[in-house]
């Protein structure tokens, strides 16, 4: 599904060179769900845009499906971020003249699929747990609604490969697990899922498990065995701050 | 038709219309602003170079031959209907019915009568030949069963009085058996009669009339002439002017041209105004298009990030403005017909032309080019926001939160 070969991004700081992303590999194979953990600033949120041709590698190449996603015209791309990629932004961003039901639908306007319609759009509202406020506007939503629409929206192509810059980020534990439920289950229905969190607790939901440390990507070993384990009981054993 | 259940990219327009008022309001404004001017300009010129065509065609001559220093109150009486009194100075004018290229000659006086209760303002009293009459005898020919006999009158369509009621002029009375239908021009705030009753009114007026009237006998003020049929009235005009000294020619073409130059003062000061408003607006336009773009580049930069071409963001941009430029106009365009309508008498009044209401084909003409000015301003005004839509870098700005 996503092939990431000897990456790095630097960008052209003051004085010196920043390494964003520093000769970073990575695989993700259809049906997993990839969790990358690190420290603010470690180049996660760089890592992502590289995979969805958002930001384009210094050196390295960035795979999906096949394609070498280097070589793809601007249009190309863009189509497959539409049609194959769902996309949840770090900073959730939604379009603020729209209210939280058609920020939802927007994508299906880039698609050939034609327009979506409002039910459909309601449905997966109702899954991320947000069916009153369909009618807000982003202004008066609270952050954490505001990711939860921000998802929706990503869901609603019906993506086979979703990228998540820290969802659950602006949420209460409770409602973070629902969201992580609904990974779940949207993983266990064939979606690939690369996710990146600060949160190591939330490491039970991976299939496989990178850490980034200033710009180096590094795979954690395996098994994972806390996948069985119930949101429920993780919630009430949420980590000891250190 | 868009359903209710689905979400278009009409839909996706709208909202951004309605919910940025700010920028819809100013943008509606000077595309209504810019439309109405231009609009206005348009409809003026149309309006009276329709009612001059009427008008002319109706009075069935080719040729007003009017006496030398008269030849701008004759045009007056013509185009405007201002009242006056002229006359020439002998009786030279006999000739022209004899003059070669010449079908037809009819004499008419012009008298300049009081206010009467009839009329908001004076009114031109014109006496015909009912002998050589052609342009009254036209429309009584138009109407059977009417005739223009003793003491009676027919009057121009801004004339207020019921056909088979009394008018009075210099203490007499005449018979109105019919109103001509309106043309904009002088003919409307007119008054006809025959001869003999001038002179009888005339004879009357030292006993029953506030002034005294005098006509002299053998003195008329214009002969209509109808040329010959082939013959260029430019030319017999001419021939006119030299066989018959203290004559003065005024012919259709003059007449337009002197129409033009009355309406260039107004269409100049209009067509100024439409400059001088885009010479504003497209800056203004552009300033606000670049802030509200700059505002959106995270917004554009999203749908950037979520998958839309820049063709798609392209079109968003494009379509804004166009739907604004679109119902400014319109909106201009119908408050400035609603107007315009409303003060057609004013308008003819106080800009001293022939006017009438443009026909609808005029009228979708004027439209047409009075919208296609803002939609052109409006398209010079994307240009900036479509170069920061190709130019957006989406990652880079919504990488972060908000500034
Ligand atoms: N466009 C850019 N220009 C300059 N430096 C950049 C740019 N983008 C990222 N960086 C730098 O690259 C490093 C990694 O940034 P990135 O946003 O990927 O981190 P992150 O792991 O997502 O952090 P966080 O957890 O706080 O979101 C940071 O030091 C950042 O300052
Ligand atoms: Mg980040």
């Amino acid at each position: 599904m996503i092939e990431v070969l000897g990456v790095t991004k630097s960008f052209r700081g003051p004085g010196r060179e920043v390494r964003a992303v520093d000769d970073a590999s990575l695989h993700v194979g259809k049906g997993e769900f990839v969790l990358i953990l690190g420290r603010s600033g470690s180049g996660k949120s760089t890592l992502l845009g590289l995979i969805a041709g958002l930001v384009r590698p210094t050196s390295g190449s960035v795979r999906i499906k096949g394609n070498d996603i280097g070589l793809l015209s601007d249009n190309s791309l863009a189509e497959l971020r539409a049609r194959e990629i769902g996309f949840v932004f770090q900073f959730s961003g939604l379009l603020p003249t729209l209210p939280a039901l058609e920020n939802v639908l927007v994508p299906t306007l880039l698609c050939r699929g034609g327009p979506g319609t409002r039910s459909r759009a309601r449905e997966i509202l109702a899954r991320v747990g947000l069916t009153e406020r369909e009618d807000a506007y982003p202004a008066t939503l609270s952050s954490g609604e505001m990711k939860r629409v921000a998802i929706a929206r990503a869901l609603i192509n019906g993506p086979s490969l979703l990228i998540a810059d820290e969802p659950t980020g602006d949420l209460d534990v409770d409602t973070e697990y629902e969201i992580m439920d609904l990974f779940r289950q949207l993983n266990l229905e064939g979606m690939t899922i690369v996710m990146v969190t600060h949160n190591p607790d939330l490491a039970c939901f991976a299939t496989r498990l990178y850490v980034m440390d200033r710009g180096k990507l590094g795979l954690e070993p395996g098994p994972f065995p806390a996948k069985d384990r119930e949101p429920g009981n993780a919630a009430a054993g949420a980590p000891d701050d250190e | 038709m868009s359903s209710r259940h689905e979400f278009h990219f009409p839909g996706l327009v709208f909202r951004n219309l309605v919910n940025r008022p700010y920028r819809t309001i100013v943008f509606v404004f000077s595309f209504a602003l810019i439309a109405a001017t231009l609009f206005s300009s348009q409809y003026l010129m149309s309006g009276a170079r329709e009612s001059l065509d009427e008008g002319v065609s109706r009075l069935g001559a080719d040729i007003l031959v009017v006496p030398e220093d008269y030849a701008a109150a004759g045009q007056s009486v013509m185009m405007t209907g201002e009242p006056n009194t002229f006359f020439f100075e002998d009786s030279g004018y006999r000739k022209i019915s004899g003059l070669p290229g010449v079908a037809r000659a009819s004499p008419q006086i012009y008298i300049a009568t009081l206010f009467a209760s009839c009329c908001a303002a004076p009114v031109q009293m014109v006496a015909i030949d009912p002998e050589t009459d052609f342009t009254v005898s036209v429309w009584l020919k138009e109407n059977p069963g009417v005739t223009l006999g003793k003491n009676d009158i027919i009057i121009g369509s801004g004339v207020i009085q019921d056909t088979g009621r009394d008018l009075q002029f210099y203490g007499h009375t005449f018979h109105v058996v019919g109103q001509l239908a309106r043309t904009g021009m002088g003919v409307d705030n007119s008054v006809f009669v025959r001869f003999e009753d001038a002179y009888v009114m005339a004879g009357e007026s030292r006993q029953k009339a506030a002034s005294a009237l005098v006509i002299p006998r053998d003195r008329v003020s214009v002969v209509l002439v109808k040329t010959d049929p082939g013959r260029s009235a430019v030319s017999v005009a001419d021939e006119i002017r030299r066989a018959v000294p203290g004559t003065r020619t005024i012919v259709r073409e003059g007449l337009l041209d002197a129409v033009s130059g009355q309406l260039e003062a107004l269409t100049r000061l209009l067509y100024g105004s439409t400059v001088a408003i885009a010479v504003v607006s497209v800056p203004l336009l552009g300033v606000i298009s670049a802030m509200v773009t700059h505002e959106r580049r995270r917004e554009i930069s999203l749908l950037r990030a979520i998958g839309a071409k820049k063709s798609f963001v392209a079109r968003i941009v494009l379509a804004e403005t166009l739907s604004l430029a679109v119902t400014g106009s319109l909106a201009g365009i119908g408050s400035a017909a609603v107007i315009l309508a409303g003060f057609q008498d004013f308008i003819r009044i106080s800009l001293e032309i022939p006017f009438t209401t443009p026909s609808a084909a005029a009228m979708i003409a004027d439209g047409g080019i009075a919208l296609l000015l803002p939609v052109a301003i409006g398209g010079i005004s994307t240009l900036y926001p479509l170069l920061l839509v190709t130019r957006s870098e989406p990652y880079e700005t919504i990488r972060r939160g908000e500034p």
